[in-house]
């Protein structure tokens, strides 16, 4: 959907670029394969556009216009209308609640689209196009907590690589008791630890564990459901 | 940031947090704090002195000898609108900058495989 957008949009001086927070790019160039893009697509093993454009999950795009100022910040970015899922009788329970939060996760597919097509068609008198005052303020609070987190999950990563998992964990719980909020923290995390080894694809349910103190479903209840899931 | 001591090298230090030391502090756009030692003789930052005067915390891994020096803390996320320019590798290890794409309206996605 990245891909069409940025084909239909292109040859209006606007490019798509697409950015993989993947600890691991052996995860993420199957789905860049799949997708063929013709925009940049790159995989960000340090998650570090995190804190420098201030990404807390996935979707999130920032918008950037021709002189490098950042005209949006980010923010929940959808192009397709999330489909409800239905689950057959004698689904697990757990997996049952899962969805029912999936499925209160906020829709802007609707919103997000018409601001693109706003942007382009006006540019910068689009009343969605931010003064760099506007960024800043709408971008989210940065408390202490949350810079140490970053440290530590970077901490994390780079021990994750060179040494192993025992020596990133400590650092990870850490970061994930600093900024709770900070989903990509623990989802890049809990996957690391729920996906069987043997397995083709990352551990989308990312469920109780015996490493991390959280999980998707109990953590995303605790922050108020899916309907806060991205703030 | 990730540093094995705590000295830093200014171009990396730049290169990372987009802050500059100059005669007159350390300085982003047009903000300058003032950071009396930070500059150390050898031309080496000192991270120490950085961390206190930008709030950036200092984590250390006793360990394995590392830090990790992490962003300015503060109000937001975003200390300023001016885009940071960090150099990211696509599917085939080859370096992308996205200062390439000035003159070009950019709408970058954040998205993952988890």
């Amino acid at each position: 959907m990245w891909q069409a957008l940025h084909a239909g949009i292109e040859p209006l001086g606007f490019t798509v670029v697409t950015v993989a927070l993947d600890i691991d790019p052996a995860n993420a160039t199957p789905w860049i394969d799949a997708a063929a893009p013709t925009h940049p697509s790159l995989i960000d093993t340090g998650h570090i556009t995190n804190d420098l454009f201030g990404f807390v999950n996935v979707p999130m795009s920032v918008w950037i216009d021709e002189d490098g100022m950042i005209v949006r910040p980010a923010e929940l970015a959808l192009l397709e209308a999330r489909v409800p899922r239905v689950l057959p009788p004698g689904t697990p329970e757990r997996i049952v609640n899962m969805m029912t939060e999936v499925n209160k996760l906020p829709d802007v597919s609707v919103s997000y689209r018409a601001m693109i097509d706003d942007w382009v068609a006006k540019g910068s008198a689009s009343e969605f196009v931010l003064s760099p005052d506007e960024v800043v303020e709408r971008s989210r609070p940065y408390p202490m907590e949350h810079a140490r987190a970053a440290a530590c999950f970077e901490l994390g990563q780079h021990l994750w690589r060179s040494v192993g998992d025992e020596a990133a964990v400590p650092w990870w719980r850490q970061a994930h008791r600093l900024n709770p909020d900070n989903w990509t923290y623990k989802r890049q995390a809990w996957t690391l630890v729920t996906t069987p080894e043997d397995a083709d694809a990352p551990d989308l349910l990312q469920g109780p564990n015996d490493v991390y103190e959280g999980n998707w479903l109990d953590d995303v209840l605790a922050a108020g459901g899916g309907e806060k899931y991205y703030g | 940031m990730l540093l094995t001591s705590l000295s830093m090298d200014p171009l990396d230090f730049t290169a990372r947090t987009g802050w500059t030391a100059k005669p007159q502090g350390l300085c982003q756009g047009d903000v300058c704090v003032p950071a009396r030692g930070a500059i150390k003789v050898d031309g080496t930052l000192d991270a120490a002195v950085v961390s206190e005067r930008l709030r950036m915390p200092l984590v250390h891994d006793e360990a394995h000898g590392l830090w990790a020096l992490g962003p300015a803390s503060g109000s937001k996320a975003l200390t300023t609108a001016v885009a940071r320019d960090p150099v990211l590798r696509d599917r085939n290890g080859d370096s992308f900058s996205l200062s390439s794409l000035r003159g070009r309206r950019t709408i970058m996605v954040a998205w993952a495989s988890w």
